[in-house]
């Protein structure tokens, strides 16, 4: 399975993933699905300067995301899906087979979200969506750092 | 038992609160590095040389630690000056593990209180947040110093309990108490895995490794120069 | 526009305030206020909302929050459009974090670190340690300064200035020196630590680190090597204390 960490973080890249699980699980590919990103290239600029020089990034929109999930997932590159939203991460699960596992990384306080973990804050909406994605067969946990302990979706709420 | 004096107590809670608030407030100038904090701590105790090898085996463990965004890590700063009033205290063989061990537990401990700061802060912001967002420069202002005066009382809190415990280790450990003297030896032993795995998983993977790999055969080979 | 120098000053204890909730988002924030203030007279209403944008969450490397500050800050005088700064704010957060991390955070601090640890067990002393010091903090003065007036001079144009200028260079390069010198010091530090008791000392210490090793590969996400050494003594305290 060379898609090897599939993670919701809403600093899309940044330390943590780079230096803590892309460079731990030898990442040479980082595909960022978002729409906003997929079709502004200044942010991509951005974005991929944060990249270190062993890794690559695609930059990519949910549907094309879709469209490419079986080739990335049985190609030989050790590949890191990373999306900002919830959603967007559903989105691109919706009805595969042999559902894999997501790593809940940062999602930070905006109105009406509440803490269930310092660096997880959900509404109750979003929280609710993660158990309908984990009710299809993907194992949802959280955890910002290799090595910290993932916390199952039952903790969060 | 060495004496020490109100004055350089009164010292080392200064340095320690110091060293506390460089970690994540101000100024992040190096100071919080245990190699750094406990060599002071030495010299302020008329002791460098012990002051510098409590520091040098904690420095190993903090080499382990990759502080990025929010993720929880230990502590090393205030407890490294803790560390050193009790290995300079104990002043015999031993005295340098038992007073790393100490830094290790306190280590351990003050990272939960920085845990505990970024709720308290968080708690505050939240109860700010309408000013906040109606753009009020007096809300930000007062959730800055807050923070500020919450992280200085954190830290002398951490000072104060890492110092009290030095002290109770050296009255409790007074003369004719024997050490462990396999202590040592051990926390070396773990620190120099804890420092290779630090240096292994910022390489990352391939030719990088390579560099960590030349660096370690230099090093090896200048040891018998450091031997007696 | 005015306030640089105390905006210098506010940006070395940006984060002062972290929190889950916001991040450096207050440090932000409290950094930015001298130099909207200008704003205050000719645009109130503009001022009101920069203010509330300027302590939105924030999360970046402390040293290079001056890049995002001074080009937010650009963007609200030359009147951008609020979400467009949103969006650059966003967006500056992960090479600004990233960025930061791999050149300080994994690349100089452990570099200076383990120069002076090899130093010092080379016999060089606490001074090696001084120079470290004040060498590290004036090369940090000196970047927190270059990132604000580089935000200030280039605004929304700031991805543009950051990836044209050094920042990226030495994050590609730093990684070298790192893994030499952090190699380097190991050993050396070991032995300098080891050398009073050599002999059963190295034996022991040798045992350990093996141990710890294969424990920390093995071991579980949980076991940090603090915890090991913390375990490990406590099997030694209760040896001594047992033991025949």
């Amino acid at each position: 399975m060379p898609i090897r960490l599939f993670r919701i973080d809403d600093r899309l890249i940044h330390g943590q993933v780079v230096l803590g699980w892309a460079r731990a699980l030898g990442i040479v590919d980082i595909v960022l699905v978002d729409d906003g990103v997929a079709a502004s290239p200044w942010e991509q600029d951005l974005y991929r300067m944060a990249v270190p020089p062993e890794m690559q990034v695609e930059f990519v929109n949910t549907e094309q995301a879709r469209r490419k999930l079986p080739e990335w997932r049985d190609g030989t590159m050790d590949v890191l899906l990373l999306t900002g939203e919830i959603e967007t991460m559903v989105r691109v699960l919706a009805g595969v087979p042999d559902p894999p596992s997501v790593n809940l990384g940062g999602i930070h306080h905006r109105a009406g979200r509440t803490e269930r973990l310092p660096y997880v804050y959900l509404t109750d909406e979003e929280l609710a969506e993660l158990r309908r994605l984990e009710a299809s067969g993907v194992r949802v946990s959280a955890e910002d750092v290799p090595g910290a302990g993932a916390v199952g979706l039952k903790a969060l709420g | 038992m060495i004496t020490v004096s109100v004055g350089a107590v009164g010292l080392l809670l200064l340095w320690g609160t110091a060293v506390g608030l460089d970690l994540v407030s101000v100024p992040q100038g190096l100071l919080s590095r245990p190699l750094v904090s406990a060599s002071v701590a030495g010299w302020l105790l008329g002791d460098v040389g012990t002051g510098l090898q409590v520091g040098a085996v904690l420095e190993l463990f903090a080499l382990d630690v990759l502080p990025v965004g929010a993720s929880r890590y230990p502590e090393y700063g205030p407890a490294a000056v803790g560390a050193t009033l009790l290995a300079v205290g104990l002043a015999r063989a031993g005295g340098v593990g038992v007073g790393a061990l100490l830094g290790l537990v306190i280590a351990l401990f003050a990272g939960y209180t920085l845990d505990w700061l970024r709720h308290a802060n968080a708690r505050d912001v939240h109860r700010r947040a309408d000013d906040l967002n109606d753009g009020s420069g007096l809300a930000i202002r007062n959730l800055q110093w807050a923070g500020l005066r919450r992280d200085v009382a954190r830290s002398a809190g951490v000072t104060v309990v890492a110092l009290g415990l030095a002290l109770l280790g050296r009255v409790l450990l007074d003369g004719q108490v024997p050490l462990p003297r396999a202590l040592t030896p051990v926390l070396v032993g773990v620190g120099v895995t804890a420092a290779l795995s630090g240096a292994i998983r910022n390489a990352g993977r391939g030719r990088r490794l390579l560099w960590l790999g030349i660096g370690l055969a230099a090093g090896l080979a200048l040891v018998p120069g450091l031997l007696p | 526009m005015t306030g640089e120098g105390r905006a210098l000053l506010r940006l070395m204890v940006i984060q002062g305030a972290w929190s889950y909730e916001r991040m450096i988002g207050v440090g932000m924030g409290f950094a930015a206020q001298p130099l909207l203030h200008d704003l205050e007279a000719a645009t109130p209403e503009r001022h009101r909302e920069a203010t509330a944008r300027s302590s939105e969450f924030f999360n970046c490397h402390p040293y290079l929050a001056g890049l995002a500050l001074g080009a937010s800050v650009r963007a609200e005088h030359d009147g951008v459009a609020g979400a467009q700064i949103q969006r650059l704010r966003t967006a500056l957060c992960s090479p600004l974090g990233a960025l930061g991390d791999q050149v300080f955070w994994a690349g100089l601090v452990p570099i200076l670190m383990s120069l002076a640890l090899a130093a010092i067990a080379l016999g060089g002393g606490g001074w090696v340690l001084a120079a470290v010091v004040v060498g590290f903090n004036l090369f940090r003065a000196a970047v927190t300064r270059w990132a604000l007036r580089t935000g200030l001079e280039s605004g929304m144009q700031v991805g543009r200035a950051v990836s044209a200028s050094w920042l990226p260079r030495a994050a590609a390069k730093v990684a070298v020196p790192a893994g030499l010198t952090a190699g380097l010091a190991i050993p050396l530090t070991a032995a300098w630590l080891l050398a009073p008791g050599l002999g059963g000392d190295l034996l022991i210490a040798s045992a350990s680190a093996g141990v710890a090793g294969v424990l920390l590969r093995f071991g579980g996400a949980r076991l940090t090597s603090l915890r090991v050494a913390l375990l490990f003594a406590v099997l030694i305290l209760l040896w001594t204390r047992f033991a025949p």
